[in-house]
């Protein structure tokens, strides 16, 4: 990777933060996210009664708990409240900035794309790696700052609720920024394959929903027919996704093995590597140009 | 300065650019002709390395030149057709040169930037966003953003397309300065008049070959080296030309929707041979006018020869015509 390419990609990622930061789109998808996170956790303090926490005690849980036991079993729900709410709390917080910064990737390259703009900037001192690092760049920085903030909120929620954070939501951080870069790496090659931005935008929805059944899969569904379609799917595709890796971090912070958690961490920073390397790959032999 | 060499281009069956061979000198203006679809915007792509050549070599200052060379194009300057506007509305015009200022690394780059706008008298608009600005507006904003990093050339895609004459003005005598300044200047445009005024040497393609390279006045001499005579007439005698042709001195005849266009050369006034001529035939002339072959003459000559050529090279392959029919 030439300097100058860096260096461009740095100067890319400074405009296309300050066009993010100049649009609603991340502060309301901030505010979203920072609301879903107070809902759950005021349904959390409402759904401890003498014997404990009942879900079925506040609508939000009694949905949320329902949805997620269905789709990954109740294992799976078990282990997201074995310290408490937070861990969800943080993961919905997350997940509509997260949503937005993938999103706008998207769009972004392939409008870029077909109106000449990365041509333009093609032309001189960068090329479209440039370009989609500048992206890439923009979503790591937008992503690590939306996190600290997310967690000082959880903080600050857990006192006001007169609960504890945990540990398990403090290491679902770095777990949540490396899946969220993964995905951005994952928009940014669907954005190389298809020029055109609605069906790179597609490509990517139809990807996430394939990784998404193919943890399914793994966790193992209720519904019969479909555990077996998500259960042979994720043995073939599961190497190349990152909730796969996000699942291998949590199992290793549940079995208390700190090594399949790094491993869980290393491999999906590897994951995101080679997104953008296909990336680069694609775009030097196609080239910029629609 | 730039040389390209067999350079070919083609997209599954179809060769949009054929061998094409081009020698921009450094200084000069270098104009790059041809109708829709000739492969211009092609060759000028794969010149810029955005698009790579499915054979052939481009030697950019002496240099082989491949898209992976980020150091030879920061030498270039390039003046797309349409500006970009979408992506960069939100910018001022101010923040759109800095960072290309940015990106170029410019030295000093907020005086260059000031410098640069006031010479295209939009300084006092640099803080407006772009997204408001008019199409010459766009226009004189992307010409000083190529120039941003003072490149030794520049590239221009119909530089002069959507502008009112003012603005045509202002980019011609902009380019002109630029070159007189000593940077060479690479326009690809169809306002042939305008191309005739500025540039030095002209190439010619057509279907992704070369038709012509040469210097403006030689390419000019190509029509006859000499002009023609236009005479109005009421009516044309079929034997008209033939019997024209024969004077000495009458190059060619051809005939126009309301008279003759006889061909002659540039020294002397034949204009008297022609109508006196005309006269003993019993035929009036109603105007006579003396027109000096343009740019767009020789272009349209050249493109036609080059059409009527392939066209006589598909009758002439066997069994071309058991496929047509």
């Amino acid at each position: 990777m030439s300097r100058e390419r860096l260096r461009a990609a740095g100067v890319l990622a400074r405009r296309q933060l300050k066009e993010l930061l100049l649009s609603p789109g991340p502060y309301v998808a901030l505010a979203i996210g920072l609301a879903l996170g107070w809902i759950l956790c005021s349904g959390f303090a409402r759904a401890i009664d003498s014997s404990g926490f009942d879900p079925r005690l506040d609508a939000a849980w009694d949905l949320v708990t329902r949805a997620c036991s269905g789709a990954f079993g109740p294992v799976f729900v078990e282990r997201m409240l074995s310290e408490g709410p937070f861990l969800l709390v943080v993961v919905a917080c997350a997940a509509p900035l997260v949503l937005l910064l993938v999103i706008s990737s998207v769009v972004r390259m392939g409008t870029d794309r077909t109106s000449g703009a990365l041509e333009l900037v093609a032309s001189g001192p960068a090329d479209g790696t440039s370009w989609f690092l500048g992206s890439f760049a923009r979503d790591a920085v937008v992503s690590a700052a939306g996190l600290a903030l997310i967690a000082l909120y959880c903080v600050v929620l857990a006192a006001a609720r007169n609960l504890a954070v945990g540990p398990m939501a403090a290491a679902a951080i770095p777990v949540l920024f490396l899946l969220s870069m993964a995905l951005s790496a994952f928009a940014v090659l669907c954005s190389v394959l298809v020029t055109n931005a609605g069906g790179a935008l597609a490509l990517f929805a139809a990807v996430c929903a394939l990784l998404l059944a193919a943890l399914a899969g793994s966790l193992g569904a209720q519904v019969s027919s479909f555990r077996t379609g998500a259960r042979a799917a994720s043995t073939l595709i599961q190497w190349v996704s990152p909730f796969f890796y996000a699942e291998l971090c949590a199992q290793g912070y549940g079995g208390g093995s700190a090594l399949q958690y790094g491993a869980g961490l290393v491999l999906l920073a590897a994951l995101t590597a080679a997104a953008l390397g296909v990336a680069h790959l694609v775009l030097r032999r196609r080239g910029v140009r629609p | 300065m730039i040389r390209t060499r067999g350079l070919v281009k083609k997209y599954g069956a179809f060769t949009a650019v054929d061998g094409i061979d081009l020698n921009i000198e450094p200084g000069e203006i270098y104009g790059f002709l041809g109708p829709n679809g000739a492969g211009k915007t092609t060759t000028i792509l794969m010149m810029l390395g955005i698009t790579r050549p499915t054979a052939g070599e481009i030697q950019l200052f002496g240099e082989r030149f491949t898209p992976d060379r980020l150091d030879l194009r920061r030498r270039i300057g390039m003046v797309p057709e349409k500006h970009p506007r979408g992506s960069w509305q939100w910018m001022t015009a101010q923040e759109y040169l800095e960072m290309f200022a940015a990106l170029f690394r410019v030295p000093r780059a907020a005086a260059r930037i000031r410098f640069l706008l006031e010479k295209v008298e939009l300084h006092a608009v640099r803080n407006r966003r772009i997204g408001t600005f008019s199409h010459g507006m766009l226009q004189k904003l992307s010409i000083s953003r190529a120039l941003l990093h003072d490149p030794d050339v520049l590239f221009l895609d119909e530089p002069i397309s959507g502008l009112d004459p003012l603005g045509i003005k202002q980019t011609r005598d902009l380019l002109v300065s630029e070159n007189r300044a000593g940077r060479a200047i690479f326009i690809s445009s169809h306002q042939l008049s305008e191309m005739e005024r500025l540039c030095h040497r002209v190439a010619i393609i057509s279907r992704g070959k070369l038709l012509a390279e040469a210097a403006m006045s030689r390419l000019l001499s190509r029509m006859g080296s000499g002009r023609e005579i236009h005479v109005e007439l009421e009516s044309v005698p079929a034997d008209l030309p033939l019997a024209l042709g024969a004077l000495p001195a009458i190059q060619g005849v051809r005939v126009l929707a309301n008279g003759i266009a006889v061909r002659v050369p540039a020294d002397g006034d034949h204009r008297k041979t022609v109508s006196g001529f005309l006269v003993q035939r019993g035929l009036v002339p109603l105007r006579i006018e003396v027109v000096t072959p343009t740019l767009e003459d020789a272009f349209i000559t050249i493109t036609q020869e080059s059409v009527a050529g392939l066209a006589a090279q598909a009758g002439a392959a066997p069994g071309h015509g058991e496929t047509r029919t």
